[in-house]
């Protein structure tokens, strides 16, 4: 559970250069003393392990409330992001400028259309 | 020499002169443009590409394709073109041609420096690094291990000390927010540039004059609009101003002090030429404008080629194919996103 | 009745009490058990509708987002290295709290500090500063909107937990504990029904032997005097040693040679 100290919790971002770029540009990026950030900037020279390695990391943190993560890189790690169940901190899918937003795939919204799929209209 | 150039400029400088002009040619037509705007994919931009001078560049690129990396062969492209040139050019054109790419470098010494400030792998910093700035002993500065050192490393080993002994003291690296450090740097080089243009006289210097000039004044708006509500103080701002171009000096006076766009643009509008640029926007419309002083650069760009033994075609060639890859990036990023709608509102189209 | 399905206890009336009692609060439970759920489920299902419309819109804006940087781009040429340079602290965080519904601790995020006013205003100062600073408004409202979207989210996964678990308890009152209760109750009512009645039919024999003792005393009596002091010695010192339950298995075996095969008396 995320300490809600005075400060606030983190948010972490696993993404693509330009998407990360971005939320650093809007604020959210946090470097600490001991040189440890709260993004990773995936390019073509990522491996699958540093990703899912990363991803571990920042759900195990403690001053971390909110994960995002490109969908496309979700999809790479997508056993460990289906087996992630807690609900703090709040893994989220995001899409990146490239891979427009595609519902299905994501983790959350296929177990909300799963139970109510009919309803939703989807 | 001026007026006698015509005798000697081709006996020297004839076959850099005919090769550039053979370049330009190269350049993207509007046809071009219209072509790749119907894109549907980046695959389909990279098989129209590889119809012109990128071909070669891009034709072993594999799918899927990115953005970038159609913009990284681009300006490969240019940065061959570029080193060719600058290898068959003789004094004084070589130090002109060096000139030209001093802006990149003042980036590229920039990111070493604040790479070096929060400790980041050298060799990451090289990569980000444009490649018409890199000199020989870039890759020395990344090893300083203090301020002191790093300035000492920068006066000694860049072809930018001059600036730098100019306006920054050592302390200045420490303290100094680094995009003022950086158009600090910007204004020396333009000053620098301009003199050294003035220097080579005739053709050039007219040429140039005309070029420098519009960059110093499009300088001093961009800076201005973009310290509005900042901490910038106005003397700061006025430091940041060249010392020429058609604003100098009474512009600047009232630029310095401007506090909104309204105010910018009556400060502007008493030079005749920008009043004309300023006329196509309708009031309050800020966001245009850096298209439309595109537009007006590339004009003023495509002109320099109408005069014969002159310089100023190479740094004319320099900034239109950058603004061509600019293009192609925008055209690129728009059908990569799938925003085909405002593909129009990006390109500048050359001819 | 088979002992399956009801609790191992002794049928006694205050047991009976306790079941009734626990019966009656099993009933209650479930009740209120049933209203949280339905309680659950109504925010649920807001929270489902909207998470749903969150998402997509966060698909736009993300797309308008990753637009505004291709515009900044555009104008300012490369500064992606001078944003990651200038990063330190964050100045946007997430503060938690929770919201509780129906019992259920709900944790919500808020987005703490509005970002990036000290250091970042200042890039693209030379060219494009407007458009990194619309980039960055345009990225500050996605970060908004994705910090709504996981408070939703984390409401989704823990109402969902909440609301398994309350259906779990509530299908356990209603098909486990209610039923065993239930069951338990009328076997304690069967046997002591069952007791109450031999009880009655106990007496009732207790109440004939003493008629036919009298009888037979009277006839004796009637008899002959001297021969009645000796039958009563015979039959009489055994009845007080036994105690009580002597008489009554006296009186049960004696109702077996009377009675003989009667299926109902068990013992």
């Amino acid at each position: 559970m995320a300490a809600p100290g005075p400060e606030g919790s983190l948010m972490a971002i696993i993404g693509d250069e330009d998407t990360v770029t971005g939320f650093m540009l809007a604020g959210v990026g946090n470097v600490d003393l001991r040189k440890k950030s709260n993004y990773l900037v995936v390019n073509e020279k990522t491996t699958v392990k540093q990703i899912e390695d990363t991803f571990k990391e920042f759900v195990n943190r403690e001053d971390i409330a909110i994960v995002l993560i490109n969908q496309q890189h979700a999809s790479m790690i997508r056993h460990v992001v289906d087996s992630y169940k807690k609900p703090i901190p709040a893994v989220l899918e995001i899409p990146s400028k490239e891979h427009p937003y595609d519902p299905t795939q994501d983790s959350i919204l296929s177990r909300v259309k799963l139970m109510f799929g009919a309803e939703m209209g989807m | 020499m001026y007026g006698f150039e015509a005798a000697s400029f081709n006996i020297k400088d004839g076959y850099l002169d005919a090769v550039v002009r053979g370049h330009r040619s190269g350049l993207l037509t509007q046809a071009d443009y219209n072509n790749l705007a119907q894109c549907e994919t980046l695959d389909d931009i990279k098989l129209h590409l590889t119809g012109t001078d990128y071909g070669p560049y891009l034709a072993n690129e594999p799918s899927p394709l990115h953005v970038t990396t159609i913009v990284d062969r681009c300006t490969d492209k240019l940065v061959d073109d570029w080193t060719k040139m600058r290898c068959n050019a003789a004094q004084p054109l070589a130090t002109f041609m060096d000139y030209c790419t001093y802006g990149h470098m003042i980036d590229n010494v920039v990111l070493i420096v604040t790479g070096t400030l929060h400790e980041r792998d050298v060799q990451e910093l090289l990569d980000k690094c444009h490649p018409l700035g890199m000199f020989d002993s870039i890759a020395t500065l990344a090893v300083a291990s203090n301020m002191r050192e790093l300035y000492r490393l920068v006066l000694v080993d860049t072809p930018l000390a001059p600036y730098f002994s100019e306006v920054l003291t050592s302390e200045d690296l420490d303290e100094m927010n680094i995009e003022i450090m950086r158009n600090t740097l910007y204004k020396a080089y333009l000053d620098d540039f301009a003199q050294f243009c003035n220097r080579l006289g005739g053709t050039t210097a007219e040429v140039m004059r005309d070029l420098l000039a519009f960059e110093a004044d499009r300088r001093a708006l961009n800076i201005t609009l973009n310290s509005i509500g900042t901490e910038l103080t106005r003397d700061d701002r006025r430091k940041l101003y060249s010392n020429f171009g058609l604003l100098y000096p009474h512009g600047h006076t009232e630029l310095a002090v401007a506090e909104d766009f309204d105010q910018i643009r009556n400060a502007m509008e008493k030079c005749p030429p920008y009043q004309a640029i300023f006329t196509k926007m309708g009031y309050g419309e800020s966001q245009m404008l850096d298209k439309v002083l595109y537009e007006e650069e590339v004009r003023r760009l495509v002109f320099t080629f109408e005069q014969q033994f002159h310089y100023g075609v190479f740094f004319a060639y320099m900034r239109l194919r950058e603004q061509e890859i600019r293009n192609i990036m925008w055209v690129s990023e728009c059908v990569a996103q799938d925003q085909k709608s405002r593909i129009t509102d990006g390109i500048v189209y050359i001819f | 009745m088979s002992t399956q399905n009801r609790y191992v206890v002794a049928p006694t009336v205050t047991v009976l009490a306790v079941m009734k009692g626990r019966l009656s609060g099993a009933i209650k439970g479930h009740a209120l058990l049933k209203k949280k759920a339905d309680a659950l489920t109504l925010r649920f299902r807001q929270i489902l509708k909207k998470i749903v419309q969150t998402k997509q819109e966060m698909g736009k804006t993300m797309r308008a987002s990753a637009f505004a940087y291709t515009e900044a781009r555009y104008a300012a040429g490369d500064f992606k290295h001078t944003v990651f340079d200038s990063v330190e602290g964050a100045s946007v965080k997430v503060a938690a709290s929770q919201d509780n519904v129906a019992g259920v601790k709900i944790p919500k995020f808020e987005r703490l500090g509005n970002g990036g006013e000290t250091k970042m205003n200042l890039t693209g100062l030379g060219a494009g500063g407007q458009q990194i600073q619309t980039c960055r408004k345009a990225y500050l409202k996605a970060t908004d909107l994705l910090i709504e979207l996981a408070s939703l989210q984390t409401a989704f996964l823990t109402l969902d937990e909440a609301i398994k678990t309350t259906n779990r308890r509530v299908n356990a009152l209603d098909n486990v504990v209610r039923p065993k209760l239930e069951n338990t109750i009328a076997y304690i009512k069967g046997e002591l029904d069952e007791l109450e009645r031999e009880e009655f039919f106990r007496l009732k024999k207790v109440q004939s032997k003493k008629k036919r003792d009298a009888d037979l005393l009277q006839k004796e009596k009637e008899a002959s005097g001297a021969n009645d002091h000796s039958k009563v010695a015979n039959g009489g010192p055994a009845a007080p040693a036994d105690g009580f339950m002597g008489s009554v298995k006296k009186a049960a075996s004696n109702l077996l040679d009377a009675v003989g095969a009667d299926e109902d008396i068990v013992f």
